[in-house]
Order: C-alpha cells, then sequence, then structure tokens
C-alpha cells in the first residue's frame, strides 16, 4: 500500500469517528430526552437504563400532562409571542440601524458603528441585579413586555454588527442606481436593500428567536405570576415542583427544544449566499 | 440653452480637493466626454451632477435651473455605472422598468418602452433572465438599457465600457455613437481611454487633480493641446516632448535641444529667449521626406502595430518616436534621416502651450 493510500485511510478513518464522537456527544441526550418524554412512570422507575423506545408502548400522557394540567399551553404561547416579537422589532430597528451607520453619514457615525458591541461585552449577570431593582421601583417587573425590552437590548447590538458588516459588503452603486431610478432613501431599503438582505436578514431573525426563546435568567428574575411564565421559566418551574416526574420534564424540555430545531431546518434554506451575484461586472 | 452647465463646483475629501472649482457648459444634445487619468475627479464630478454627492461649492444646472437642492430622482437624469448596478434579484425586464415603475409610469406605456429599448439593444430574448444569468456584454447592455428606457434628458455614463474584453469595447463603443445619433440625448461620458474620447465625444473635457485643463472637439484637443499634460496624455503613441532653450538667432527664434536644434518660424508670442519645451507628435515625423529639419537618428527598437511600425530611436542624448509606413525597411542599429515639419512643433512655456 502506498504511502499516499496509507494516509487517505488513515483520515477517512479518523473522520468517520469524529462523527461517530459528535453524533453520540449531541444526540445521545437529546434522544434519551424524547425517548424518556414518551414513557411512563412505571416504565421509567422499572427500567431506568432502558434505551429502546417500543413503538407499541408509546405513551403521549407526559405531553397531555404537560401542556394541560401544568400550563404549558400558556407558557407556549408567552414565549411565542415574546420572541415574535423580539424578532420583529430586532430586525426593524438593526435593518434600519444598520443601514444608516454604514450608508449615512452623520455626526458620530464611526464612533456609533464602533461602539455598537460594546454593549454586548456586559454580561447578563451584570445588568440583571440593576436592572431589577430600576424595574421594580417603577412597578414594571412582572410584564412580558419588559422582558421584550431586554431581549431586544441583549440582541440588538449583534444584530446590527451583523447587518452592518453585511450592509458594507453590498455594492453602493445599486443603491446609487436605486436613487437615481426614482427611490427615496427608504425606497431603497424596502425594494433593494431589504430583498438583497434576506439571508443576513434570516440569519439575524433565527438569531435573535433563538436568543428570546431560550433566555432564562431575565425571566427568571423578572415574572413572579405563573401565567406569564415563558417556556424556559415553565420547565424550571416544573423541574424544581415536589412531585418530581422524569417523563414530564422530558416532554417540556422535548416542547422547548422542538421548535427551535424546525424553524432552523427551515431557515437553513435561506441562509445561502450569494444573492448578490449577477449585479456586478462578476 | 445649455443642458447642462457647472459653475465653480468643488469637492474635497478631508484634506483632499477631488473637484476644484470646475466650470462645464454641455449643449442640448452633445456627447461630452471628461477624460483624465484615475483619480482626477472626473467620476466624482459625475456623482456631483447626479446628486448622489454634494457639492460643497458651486451650482449644477440643468436646462438653466438650479437642481442643487433636488435628490437624485428628481433630477431626470439616467446613469450606467462601471460595474453595471443592475438589481440582482429582478429580471431583466424588472430592472429595464423599474425607473418607470417607481415614477408612476402606466403599465402599458411601461411595456411599449421596454419593448422599445429591448429592441434597440437586440436583447428581447434575455428580458426573463436574471443578472447572475447574462454574460458581461449582456449585462452592459441591460444597464445601458435601463438608462435609455427613461428617456431622461441627461445621461450619466461613468466608464461603461472599461469591463469588457477589447473587441467588444469596439464594437459597443461604435453603436453607443449610433445610438447617440439615433436618440439625440445629451450625454456625460467619463472614461480613462483617451481612444474612447476622442472617437466618441463631441466635446472633451481633459482633467487632472480636480481641475479642467482643455476642453475642446477632439481634433482642436489633439492638434492644440494647451499644456504639456493633454499634449503627453491624448495621443497614442505619446508625444516626444523635449526641453530646451528658445534664443534669437539671425531674427528668428531657435530652440536648442540636448538632441537637436530647431527653428521655430511660426512661433506667436513675446518671448524672446527662456527655457520652452517643444512637443512633436510621431506621426509628424517622416523618414527619409523633404523636411525643413533634417535630423540623424538611430534606431533602438521597432513596434509593429499593423498599419505602421512605430519606431524608438535615440537622438543624440534624447529619445525620440516616430512612426514609419508598414513595409518601412528598418532594423535596430539602423541609422536614419528624420525630417520635422517646423510648423506642426507644439511649443510649451512653463508647461503651458505658446
Amino acid at each position: 500500500m502506498s504511502r499516499e493510500h496509507l494516509e487517505t485511510n488513515i483520515i477517512r478513518i479518523l473522520r468517520v469517528l469524529g462523527i461517530i464522537f459528535f453524533v453520540v456527544i449531541v444526540a445521545f441526550p437529546f434522544y434519551w430526552m424524547i425517548v424518556s418524554s414518551f414513557r411512563s412512570l412505571e416504565e421509567i422507575l422499572m427500567q431506568p437504563a432502558n434505551l429502546w423506545l417500543d413503538i407499541t408502548k408509546i405513551n403521549f400522557r407526559a405531553y397531555d400532562e404537560v401542556l394541560f394540567q401544568h400550563g404549558f399551553v400558556r407558557h407556549i404561547s408567552n414565549s411565542t409571542y415574546v420572541s415574535i416579537i423580539t424578532v420583529v422589532l430586532s430586525v426593524t430597528l438593526a435593518t434600519l440601524g444598520g443601514y444608516a451607520v454604514t450608508r449615512l453619514h452623520f455626526r458620530g457615525q464611526a464612533f456609533m458603528s464602533y461602539s455598537i458591541l460594546v454593549i454586548y461585552m456586559f454580561p447578563a449577570i451584570v445588568l440583571v441585579i440593576p436592572l431589577y431593582v430600576v424595574f421594580s421601583h417603577m412597578g414594571l417587573r412582572d410584564s412580558i413586555h419588559v422582558l421584550i425590552l431586554v431581549y431586544l437590548a441583549q440582541t440588538l447590538p449583534v444584530a446590527l454588527y451583523m447587518l452592518h458588516s453585511y450592509f458594507q459588503n453590498l455594492p453602493v452603486e445599486i443603491e446609487y442606481a436605486g436613487l437615481i431610478d426614482g427611490c427615496s432613501r427608504l425606497g431603497v431599503i424596502w425594494r433593494i436593500i431589504i430583498p438583497l438582505s434576506a439571508p443576513a436578514l434570516a440569519s439575524v431573525a433565527l438569531y435573535t428567536f433563538m436568543i428570546a426563546w431560550n433566555e432564562f435568567l431575565f425571566a427568571f428574575m423578572f415574572l413572579d405570576t405563573p401565567e406569564k411564565f415563558t417556556l424556559s421559566r415553565g420547565v424550571v418551574q416544573l423541574a424544581g415542583s415536589v412531585h418530581l416526574s422524569k417523563q414530564l420534564v422530558m416532554a417540556a424540555s422535548v416542547l422547548v427544544t422542538v421548535p427551535i430545531l424546525f424553524l432552523f431546518l427551515f431557515f437553513e434554506r435561506h441562509l445561502v449566499q450569494g444573492l448578490t451575484s449577477g449585479a456586478m461586472k462578476g | 440653452m445649455s443642458a447642462l452647465t457647472l459653475k465653480t463646483i468643488t469637492k474635497r475629501f478631508g484634506e483632499v480637493i477631488a473637484v476644484s472649482n470646475v466650470d462645464l457648459d454641455v449643449k442640448d444634445g452633445e456627447f461630452c466626454v471628461l477624460l483624465g487619468p484615475s483619480g482626477c475627479g472626473k467620476s466624482t464630478l459625475l456623482n456631483i451632477i447626479a446628486g448622489l454627492i454634494p457639492q460643497d461649492q458651486g451650482t449644477v444646472l440643468l436646462d438653466g435651473q438650479s437642481v442643487d437642492r433636488l435628490a437624485p430622482r428628481d433630477r431626470d437624469i439616467a446613469m450606467v455605472f462601471q460595474s453595471y448596478a443592475l438589481y440582482p434579484h429582478m429580471s431583466v425586464s424588472r430592472n429595464l422598468s423599474f425607473g418607470l415603475r417607481m415614477r408612476g409610469v402606466p403599465k402599458p406605456t411601461i411595456l411599449e418602452s421596454v419593448q422599445w429599448v429591448a429592441r434597440l439593444l437586440g436583447i428581447e430574448d434575455l428580458l426573463d433572465r436574471k443578472p447572475r444569468e447574462l454574460s458581461g456584454g449582456q449585462r452592459q447592455r441591460v444597464a445601458m438599457g435601463r438608462a435609455l428606457v427613461r428617456r431622461p434628458r441627461l445621461f450619466l455614463l461613468d466608464e461603461p465600457l472599461s469591463n469588457l474584453d477589447a473587441r467588444l469595447r469596439t464594437n459597443v463603443r461604435l453603436e453607443l455613437k449610433q445610438m447617440h445619433h439615433q436618440i439625440k440625448g445629451t450625454m456625460i461620458y467619463v472614461t480613462h481611454d483617451q481612444v474612447e474620447a476622442m472617437t466618441l465625444g463631441d466635446k472633451v473635457v481633459v482633467m487632472r487633480d480636480g481641475k479642467i485643463h482643455q476642453t475642446g472637439p477632439p481634433e482642436f484637443i489633439y492638434n492644440t493641446p494647451s499644456d504639456t499634460f493633454v499634449a503627453t496624455f491624448i495621443g497614442s503613441p505619446e508625444i516626444n516632448l523635449y526641453r530646451g532653450k528658445l534664443f534669437q538667432k539671425e531674427g528668428r527664434p531657435h530652440f536648442q535641444g540636448a538632441g537637436f536644434s530647431l527653428t521655430l518660424d511660426k512661433l506667436q508670442t513675446d518671448l524672446r529667449e527662456g527655457q520652452i519645451e517643444v512637443g512633436i507628435r510621431p506621426e509628424d515625423i517622416g523618414t527619409g521626406k523633404p523636411g525643413t529639419v533634417d535630423l540623424t537618428a538611430k534606431v533602438e527598437m521597432i513596434s509593429y502595430v499593423g498599419s505602421e511600425k512605430v519606431i524608438h530611436a535615440r537622438l543624440g542624448d534624447e529619445a525620440l518616436t516616430f512612426c514609419a509606413p508598414k513595409d518601412a525597411v528598418l532594423r535596430p542599429g539602423n541609422v536614419v534621416q528624420v525630417a520635422i515639419d517646423p510648423g506642426r512643433v507644439h511649443v510649451f512655456h512653463k508647461g503651458r502651450r505658446i
């Protein structure tokens, strides 16, 4: 066997081993979570180490209980509401703000574009206590809308930064052409920038949605009324409750994870690059 | 009335003066070429006319009306960009109709205009394609079409041919000239290519460092360059330029250079003596032909350019380039007699023509 051949084979084997390793690390807990959520409590207690899911014994009781007895319908709708509003606001504001720091010339433009990310440097744990105090004093604490505000503050810097760097790579001549052809600045953003930035906007939307959907710390600190709980807060509430039933927590965790998973798989196709190809001399 | 008038236009980018005190008058239907090396401010000037960049000083007038306060979309101009800048997410026909749609032109009229321009440019088959599915030449046509379809009062073209390959460029150049005759629009065309400028322009504006050096019809600029920059920038092969002394001998002005001397009988100036430069175009130098001044040059290198031969030779300490017929029998090392017609010698004092 030639040396080159040997090397190719070694690389091939290592690649397979690597894939197996990551699949086990990443997928196994996920698999266990799903399997457990479909079993009954008795089954889990009798055979806690059983990894095989018997198709005939699939059991939706846990989901039924979590959704309708432990208020997860409410949690899901809360999380959906918070996440979607955050996404809409974040994408809108980041598009306008990102465009402004990229193309418009105003006093402090350079400072603005560099300082965007500085806000992101503050860890959430540093901010949560002062914010808790401030919002408590203002009587705004136990409110979903305050949560939206906080998530917006958390996601907007990165969203702005992502769009800023994407907009910088859009050829300015296309905008010039739009301005001459009869668009206002907003018209250029709406008819040219936004269609051309679809992949970047999809990334920003997905990122913001994931943050808002999964966020726990602020939801934990700010929300007191169970009716206002978001999903992650709900799961922790459930896990901490007295009658700990493993399959219920697993079902709740599936409810948190699966929407993100499908959202990602759906958006993934839209995250392709190269929408501007053909505009320029190329 | 002038279609476009620029009055004392000045633009600075920080410390750099991109455009300095530019005055220009372009007549209705005129093909005006802004010519200059890169960085001379010609594209900036074009963007100022379009309203894409605000000038620091001066006024832009279209048909005698100041447009300084008008947004680009309200100036009724169209622009073709060097990079074409097509809208990549729109089909060719939507690219062409975009400007009309933005202006609320009725649908049947839009359809008619798009058909008209597609026929004019021969791109009827491409209307449903996206820009990325087009070749460079086709994209260039669509970019032209997008400007033409609006029938604006002023066309601005920013090096529209520079991304095409050489052969295509020559063809499109001819088409552009014909199209200009056909639609009779006023055009401002920016280029750094002197051949484009000379073949296309009714009027050529030579610029450098943000200033206009000379304005005029191509032949006028070629035959009477106003300064040494214009003389060297226009014309290929480049003009021969020699430094030397002007002096009077037997009441006639003479030039004494490092390699040769000339009698400048036709010189009309008050200058009696001093440092001057003389410029002689390569094609104004003949070999073996009877000329008033015969000089001896040594051939160093010969370039064949098809229709003629360009000879690089030594004249004393100076280099000399001249043109010979394509069948001239010359070899490097040959010593030839060259004849200069003093009537066709350009004389410059402190860089300016005298």
